[in-house]
């Protein structure tokens, strides 16, 4: 019989993290028109918050695949709870999601070091960056405005990854998941 | 053969497994396979991002309108939405936009008013819509899959017409369980840290640091629960062989196809009318 | 002779079976060998610690396949060595049942759920539903077969899982702790589902449950482990327990009520022979036994004139959500009362409790403690009145250590930091963690949390302690020594709020009783009084406690017939 690598036990593990994360995600969704209404330059910032459920999967459990299933779950739940950006979660969960997998896949799911995952916050800081750019039509905005909204949207992924390892990090220390863990 | 279940009487404050409630054959959007309802209109969303246009975008908002007004139930949440929510957002993100729009590059012919030595002119407004209308559009797009489409069944075509294997599947029908329980936790420790006087004061700092104390004990009373389930869950041959028996199929049929197909004329007819989609 | 030498191929063997889990520096359980017969239903009994859940989990190979753990001697189910069979096809030989019914739960209804496993089994969609609906029968839920798991009661969803278990087709089924979290009424629904089952006969069952009151009616056989988890008896039910009471409770192995009532009545002087083991043992041997000298239990003082009410509550009507969860409860709580909150799942209790200690703030003016409204003052002043103790003591914990977590009530008031260590290191000592001051509080083990819990409540000095279901999921002995904590802490002038649905703990150390029922307080008064209105209880969806049930209508022994705690029992402290 062949076994997936994947144990019931860690596919549950990223749903619970997919569902914790995903609620935020929902409520990040409700908020997102406001934030675009009143100060859109921070949009970028705000949809950084989408990287959490792969960060915190991958630091908690060092497996392949991780990333992407926490990201799934997250999405589905966020769009249970915020119906009107089903498609925007689902997009950002496949492609933060992908990015977050490819780069653990590069290194060959070795190197777990922080900058590993400060490499994926700045790839998903750039494409962040570049979609809400068009979408939002930023273009219009003055010339100040928009290279404040760069730099929060490539920062943004990246404070986001910071405190995905810090929530791991303490979850480590409360002896959660430990047995999971390569 | 799955029986018909008897309609019950209450139900919990969210249920991701309610059955959608029994709807008239016009409601045509409950009939359509998950599936159809993302490939539809996914096309013309991916495109409105490059109109910058108020017309294009005005002109596919109707569409979805039209779309959902006939072929979903009107509920109260989806009144709210069509009729309050997505003209609200529309009404501030086109002001909002306006606001930000820098004065530099527009059309200063209409002064629309000014505030001490701040001018709002038409150009602005006309580019600030434009992005509302744009936003709006695509929200409203996606709400046609997503008010009329239950989860568990989005996880189930995913499963049979994408190939994702089962177990990611079904994990992810676990997971709709955990979201009351969840919910209902994280109210306990809110109310058990407050009590307790944890990080009382008002202002941002106070409250991210607040927010912060609620990630572990949420997170790790949702990971051992998780970890209880698996354990029920190998307990019952989850994962025993390639695939399993499937009861419930979400079947993508002729009318799933029609139904692409009518959405992407459409979106193309209306694309077509709207070129070049520059502001006028 | 056991029946399994009797039978030819016993199902299930186990030999030499040692089990360490990862991280751990001894096995438990250490040294365990015995079979178990088709048909047969065997209880395993253990103190706390001793391996019961992990032999329960090697049983169908979940250890060592799906937990990490090293396991040495063997188990073999049908002629299959768990270890070298995958847990999917174990699964068809092994049912299993755990304690916590919503961890159980997986799909949207009852139908789904039960069909989950069939379907994993890839059988057919007819032989699917056929086991579905023949499982479903079986335990009475064919009806409800259409509704979302959540709207069954605790009861009723372990009914549901032993549903699920059935309908694997196997032929050993393994329950760990069953009722452990229910309600009165879902105990008596679970085991009149598997008095069902047992009467039927089709299926052995192997029953790890410390209330044995209700389990000692159908058992064939105990397998008794020691605390290092070594097999130290194993054979009938009832003789073993009979031949080895003492020293199963002196292993803190938990007894039939009945069998403590009858040792307590043997040192009084009751010639009991054979020691009874069920109710009905105890009555009929009390029917030929001659009463006894009647030395009349010691009234238990109650401190009723002591005080004025230290807790008013008046017309607290509380809604959450589109709910009214409490409607107009009106109750006074004098200095040194030990109250038990009592009612059905649903009733009311939590949020009566909540409310009193302003973890969800009161209506104003509807509540008072002391000299404060607890909905409108800072936690600082709220902990030197009450403290709190949630059901999940993890809920509650904020700090990364145990020794901050005791400080941070103390910092609150600002305490100079010296005397905060001093305050702390008496509090940890006195609760035994000195040991684990430094590591962080989601690193104990259930017992010890649970006392922390209870610590942090305590050290800003509150006169009044209340706590929610504070035996919720623990075993006997861990429940024992929270209880005795309460006890000490009352005799020393405590005013103690405890919600439970332990009756037996009710009548052993409250001295008032408030019955809530559909979010209405019915009854408050003195624990004997309102036991007494056995109307009262039954519509409350309660249960007496089990010693009054045995004893009611005793008419022989007029010094027994009114007791419903042990220690109203002659026989001396035991
Ligand atoms: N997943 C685990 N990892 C490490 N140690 C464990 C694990 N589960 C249990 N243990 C330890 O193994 C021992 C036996 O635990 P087990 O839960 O089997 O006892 P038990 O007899 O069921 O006790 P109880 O009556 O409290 O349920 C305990 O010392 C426990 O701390
Ligand atoms: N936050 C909430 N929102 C809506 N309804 C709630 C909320 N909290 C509790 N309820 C409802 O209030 C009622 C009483 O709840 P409560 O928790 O006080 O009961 P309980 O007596 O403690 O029950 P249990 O024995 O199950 O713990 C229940 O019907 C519950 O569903
Ligand atoms: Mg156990
Ligand atoms: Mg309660």
């Amino acid at each position: 019989m062949t076994r997936s690598p994947l144990s019931t036990r860690v596919l549950l593990t990223c749903a619970a993290i997919g569902v914790a994360t995903g609620i935020l995600g929902g409520i990040a969704g409700w908020i997102t028109a406001p934030v675009l209404a009143t100060v859109p330059i921070v949009y970028g910032f705000v949809l950084g918050a989408h990287v959490l459920p792969g960060i915190i999967a991958q630091e908690a459990t060092h497996l392949p695949w991780v990333a992407l299933i926490s990201h799934l779950v997250a999405a589905l739940v966020a769009s249970a709870i915020a119906p009107p950006w089903v498609f925007s979660f689902l997009g950002t969960a496949v492609l933060f999601g992908g990015i977050q997998e490819l780069v653990a896949a590069m290194v060959r799911y070795r190197a777990w070091a922080p900058w590993r995952f400060f490499i994926s916050g700045f790839l998903i800081g750039l494409v962040v960056a570049l979609a809400v750019y068009f979408a939002a039509d930023l273009d219009a905005l003055a010339p100040w405005a928009q290279a404040v909204y760069l730099v929060l949207a490539v920062l943004g992924p990246i404070v986001w990854t910071a405190i995905g390892l810090a929530v791991g990090a303490a979850l480590r220390r409360a002896g959660v998941a430990r047995s999971i863990r390569r | 053969m799955t029986s018909a279940p008897p309609t019950s009487p209450a139900r919990a404050a969210f249920d991701p497994y309610a059955p959608a409630a029994p709807a008239s054959a016009v409601r045509f959007l409950y009939r359509l396979n998950p599936l159809a309802k993302i490939a539809g209109p996914a096309p013309a969303m991916l495109v409105l991002i490059f109109t910058r246009d108020i017309a294009t975008p005005l002109a596919f908002l109707l569409l979805a309108y039209a779309i959902l007004l006939v072929g979903a139930r009107m509920t109260r949440r989806l009144a709210l939405l069509l009729g309050l929510a997505v003209p609200g957002a529309l009404l501030a993100l086109g002001l909002g936009f306006s606001v930000w729009t820098d004065a530099a590059r527009v059309d200063q012919s209409v002064i629309v008013w000014q505030i001490g030595g701040w001018t709002m002119y038409g150009g602005a407004l006309v580019i600030g819509f434009a992005t509302a209308f744009r936003l709006a559009a695509i929200v409203a797009l996606a709400l046609i899959g997503g008010v009329t489409t239950t989860g568990p069944d989005l996880v189930r075509s995913l499963v049979q017409q994408l190939r994702v294997p089962y177990r990611i599947g079904y994990t992810a029908l676990a997971a709709f369980r955990f979201v009351p329980r969840f919910g209902h936790e994280l109210e306990v420790i809110r109310a058990a840290h407050r009590v307790r006087g944890a990080h009382g004061g008002r202002g941002p700092i106070a409250a991210i640091r607040r927010w912060a104390g609620y990630v572990v004990p949420l997170l790790a009373g949702a990971i051992r629960h998780a970890e209880r389930v698996a354990l029920a869950m190998d307990a019952r041959a989850f994962g025993a062989h390639r695939t399993r028996t499937e009861r419930y199929l979400v079947p993508f049929r002729a009318r799933d196809v029609v139904f692409i197909a009518l959405m992407w004329a459409a979106s193309a007819g209306l694309l077509w009318w709207g070129f070049p989609w520059q502001l006028g | 002779m056991t029946p399994a030498e009797r039978s030819p191929t016993p199902l299930l063997r186990i030999a030499d079976l040692a089990i360490t889990h990862e991280g751990a520096d001894a096995a438990t359980p250490a040294d365990v060998s015995f079979t178990v017969a088709p048909g047969e239903v065997v209880l395993v009994l253990g103190p706390s610690g001793s391996g019961k859940s992990t032999l329960a989990l090697a049983l169908n190979g979940l250890i060592p396949h799906a937990v990490p753990a090293e396991i040495a001697g063997t188990v073999s189910i049908a002629g299959h060595t768990t270890a070298d069979t995958s847990v999917a096809v174990l699964s068809t030989h092994v049912g299993m049942v755990f304690q916590d019914p919503d961890a159980q739960l997986v799909t949207g209804t009852l139908l789904d759920e039960v069909a989950f496993g069939v379907e994993n089994l890839l059988l057919s969609e007819a032989e699917v539903m056929r086991r579905t609906e023949d499982a479903l029968r079986r335990v009475g839920l064919w009806e409800r077969r259409g509704e979302n798991p959540d709207r069954l009661s605790g009861g009723g969803r372990q009914r549901l899982a032993i549903a699920c278990a059935l309908a694997m087709g196997s032929p050993l089924l393994v329950l760990d702790e069953p009722t452990a979290n229910l309600d009165p009424a879902g105990i008596d629904d679970v085991y009149a589902a598997l008095g069902d089952l047992v009467s039927a006969g089709d299926r052995a069952i192997v029953l790890v449950e410390h209330n044995l009151d209700a389990a000692i009616g159908f058992v064939d056989r105990v397998v008794v482990l020691d605390a290092d988890g070594r097999l130290v008896f194993d054979g009938p039910a009832r003789e073993t327990l009979r031949a080895h009471a003492a020293r199963l409770h002196d292993m803190g192995v938990w007894l039939p009520t009945s069998t403590l009532a009858a040792l307590r009545l043997q040192r009084a002087g009751y010639a009991l022979h054979p020691l009874p083991v069920t109710p009905d043992e105890l009555r009929a041997a009390l029917a030929v036994s001659p009463a006894a000298e009647a030395t009349p239990a010691p009234p238990t003082p109650h401190t009723d004139a002591l005080a004025d009410p230290l807790i008013a509550v008046r017309g607290l009507t509380v809604t959450r959500g589109r709910q009214t969860v409490l409607h107009d409860v009106d109750l006074s709580v004098r200095r040194g009362d030990f109250v038990a909150v009592v009612g059905a799942n649903g009733a009311g209790k939590t949020t009566l409790v909540q409310a009193i200690a302003g973890v969800i703030p009161p209506p104003r003016g509807r509540v008072r403690i002391d000299d404060i409204d607890p909905g409108r003052v800072h936690a600082r002043v709220l902990a030197q009145r009450i403290g709190f103790v949630f059901q999940n003591p993890e809920h509650q914990f904020l700090a990364h250590t145990v020794f901050d977590e005791l400080a941070h009530g103390l910092r609150l008031q600002r305490v100079p930091e010296s005397e905060v260590r001093q305050r702390v290191d008496e509090m940890l000592e006195r609760f035994g963690l000195t040991a684990k001051a430094g590591i962080h509080p989601f690193l104990l083990s259930g017992g010890q949390k649970r006392r922390l819990s209870v610590g942090t409540a305590l050290i800003a000095g509150a006169p009044i302690i209340a706590l929610d279901e504070p035996t919720f999921g623990q075993d006997r002995a861990r429940a024992e020594e929270l209880l005795g904590l309460l006890d000490a802490l009352h005799r020393d002038g405590t005013t103690v709020l405890v919600v439970t649905h332990d009756m037996q703990l009710v009548a052993e150390h409250a001295t008032h009783m408030a019955v809530l029922r559909e979010g209405r307080l019915v009854r408050h008064g003195l624990t004997a009084d309102v036991f007494a209105d056995t109307a009262l209880i039954e519509a409350a969806g309660l249960r007496p406690p089990p010693l009054a049930t045995m004893l009611s209508g005793m008419t022989g022994h007029p010094a027994l017939s009114g007791a419903v705690r042990l220690r109203d029992l002659p026989g001396g402290t035991a």
